[in-house]
């Protein structure tokens, strides 16, 4: 599935070629302008910056849940632009997994059918698609909650079954925003564990944050203000 | 096939998640199935049940009626000779006058004056032929005959209603009370379908009613006539041939035409609930487009995190389009069988042979599908639209 080059670990798995969005016709908010980055395998990138400084945009972009005004977007080598909905989506749907800060799981689902909701329409049967759900809900620790309905998990347990939910695709990056940001700190920097338990060679993964710490505990650090990346540096972690 | 039932699978997960809302929305087509099957149905039942009668009735009787010529402060009556004369006309098989008597106070047994006074019981002069050209026959006894005729005996035959009342038991010798003469009982009509009115009537010789109550001449005011070909060419000779271009008049009608006119308006008013229920059923089709549209945007983050997952917009649109077309399945299966059970109660209260279509069933139940998914083309078309990013609020 990974058509990972010669050398997998230096795989460029997503990448943003002089990116601009505008949003608007008549009063135009360029929310993005003119950025060019490449996420490889293996990395651990976290992308900071006050409000109003288009990361969100950016993660929607990376995520190709929005398309770009001028600039190419490439997905494992794909020019995102060129594809159809149906194409498109498939691709972030093997590629890409999301953690979003709300969790955004399923109500009427159990913890076990929302990790299924990701491995729908792809050929598996239930029973296959039970076992990788099963394995990524005990890969976060919640293997035995797996019948348990979102209302019915604490809020740090609902962002682990989105975890499992992100990487049950055996997505090549996972971009996560702000996900520790409705937690308190103990969960929120379990769930930061996990994420750095996730980093893989082949896998890699991208969180958005205007947490300094979450930030700081990534191995490359992206700063944007005004829609522009004004820093883009490798920490070394202690 | 497997991804056709992931996509039911999911359908019916968003449906069984919402149980009231989604028996709400099924309600719409399950009472425009119900109405349209019930109204078919019992129309159809009933209609069956008037044929069934029209066969019983037989389609070839003629009733004519005396009407009123220039005699004044008489009852009009058909003078006997015109017997004659209708009986020889070509086509006629049987002919049989009658002609109800008045003021005549009918006791069957001791004590019952007063309740008989107060409803008084039909007495029947006839002629001979009346089982033979009504094609009735007797439950018991005989009916009257020539030597009863000729002799002027005090004999009667009674209706089966009367004969119940009367506690007559088969082969009994008992007699009627009239204006407090003496009948001797000889036979029981069984029931006539054409004339319910003969079923409690007690009938007697025109010879009786001249030497008993005072009737002139053994002129009937009604005739009973049975044409098996030609009925209502027969029909519209007999005025005529009752007349001869004098002063009586009469009417010849033919009974069961009557019922197929009721037939007739039968179809009119089942039109009219066949569009009732269509109206029912599109009703139920806005109902689900409006409803749907209302959990599309409660279900918003679903429908994103979804597309997030690699759902393209086509399979969201699928998904809530299967949800319709499950509601339409159900709602017209429901539908059916409630329009069903509606027809057999009333068949069963109505004492109709049910009659029912499974071919008209199924159509209306698919009916009901294709309103229910045109209905979801809407809602599925606005889910598949929405904006991932908008939907998911990203922080």
């Amino acid at each position: 599935m990974n058509p990972a080059g010669p050398d997998g670990a230096d795989e460029v798995i997503l990448s943003l070629e002089d990116v601009s969005r505008i949003y608007g016709e008549e009063v135009q908010v360029r929310a993005l302008d003119g950025v060019s980055m490449e996420i490889r395998a293996g990395e651990f990138v976290s992308i900071v910056g006050p409000s109003g400084s288009g990361k969100s945009t950016m993660l929607g972009l990376l995520g190709i849940l929005d398309l770009p005004t001028h600039g190419v977007i490439r997905v494992r080598g794909v020019d995102a632009a060129e594809l159809s909905d149906a194409e498109r989506s498939r691709l972030r749907g093997d590629a890409i997994g999301f953690v979003f800060q709300q969790f955004h799981l399923i109500p009427h689902l159990t913890a076990l059918g929302n990790v299924e909701t990701a491995l729908l329409y792809r050929g598996l049967s239930s029973r296959q698609r039970r076992g990788r759900a099963m394995e990524a809900l005990e890969q976060v620790g919640l293997g035995a909650r797996h019948d348990h309905r979102p209302v019915q998990l604490s809020g740090g347990e609902q962002q682990r079954v989105a975890i499992a939910r992100a990487i049950t695709t055996q997505p090549g990056v996972v971009l996560a925003d702000e996900p520790t940001g409705a937690l308190d700190s103990r969960n929120a920097e379990n769930v930061l564990e996990i994420f750095h338990d996730l980093q893989t060679p082949d896998r890699a993964i991208c969180i958005v944050t205007h947490d300094l710490h979450v930030a700081d505990s990534a191995r490359r650090k992206i700063s944007m203000l005004d829609g522009r990346i004004v820093s883009d540096e490798q920490l070394v972690r202690s | 096939m497997r991804r056709v039932r992931e996509v039911i699978g999911v359908a019916v997960s968003g449906l069984t998640s919402r149980k009231v809302r989604t028996l709400l929305i099924m309600l719409g087509p399950v009472l425009g199935v119900a109405a349209i099957v019930a109204a078919i149905g019992i129309n159809e039942s009933s209609k069956g049940h008037l044929k069934a009668k029209l066969q019983e009735l037989g389609t070839d009787l003629i009733v004519v009626n005396a009407s009123a010529g220039f005699g004044f402060g008489q009852d009009p009556v058909i003078e006997a000779a015109a017997v004659g004369r209708v009986r020889r006309l070509p086509d006629v098989v049987a002919v049989t006058g009658t002609r109800q008597m008045s003021d005549i106070v009918t006791v069957p047994f001791a004590g019952a004056e007063d309740y008989y006074r107060a409803f008084p019981v039909p007495v029947i002069a006839t002629g001979l032929d009346l089982p033979s050209t009504l094609e009735v026959p007797l439950v018991s006894g005989r009916f009257l005959n020539g030597f009863d005729e000729s002799s002027g005996a005090r004999v009667a035959v009674i209706g089966r209603d009367l004969a119940d009342e009367y506690g007559y038991l088969r082969g009994e010798s008992r007699t009627i009370e009239l204006n407090g003469l003496q009948y001797g009982v000889v036979g029981v009509l069984d029931y006539v379908l054409l004339e319910p009115s003969m079923d409690s009537a007690v009938f007697l010789t025109f010879t009786a009613a001249m030497e008993d109550w005072g009737l002139d001449d053994p002129d009937p005011s009604r005739l009973y006539v049975r044409a098996p070909v030609n009925t209502r060419l027969v029909a519209q000779e007999i005025p005529t041939v009752v007349s001869l271009g004098g002063p009586d008049g009469a009417n010849a009608s033919v009974p069961t035409d009557l019922l197929d006119a009721q037939s007739q308006v039968d179809e009119s008013l089942n039109n009219l609930t066949k569009m009732m229920g269509g109206l029912a059923l599109i009703v139920g089709g806005v109902g689900i487009a409006n409803v749907m549209s209302i959990s599309v945007i409660q279900r918003s983050s679903e429908i994103g995190i979804r597309r997030a997952l690699g759902h393209s917009r086509s399979t969201i649109a699928i998904q809530f389009l299967f949800e319709a077309l499950v509601v339409g399945v159900l709602g017209g299966i429901v539908g059916a069988g409630v329009g069903a059970g509606v027809v057999w109660g009333v068949a069963e209260q109505r004492g109709y042979t049910m009659v029912l279509s499974v071919v008209g069933l199924a159509g209306w139940a698919l009916v009901s599908v294709g309103v229910a998914v045109v209905a979801g083309l809407y809602p599925s078309t606005k889910a598949a639209r929405l904006e991932p990013l908008e939907t998911l609020r990203l922080g």
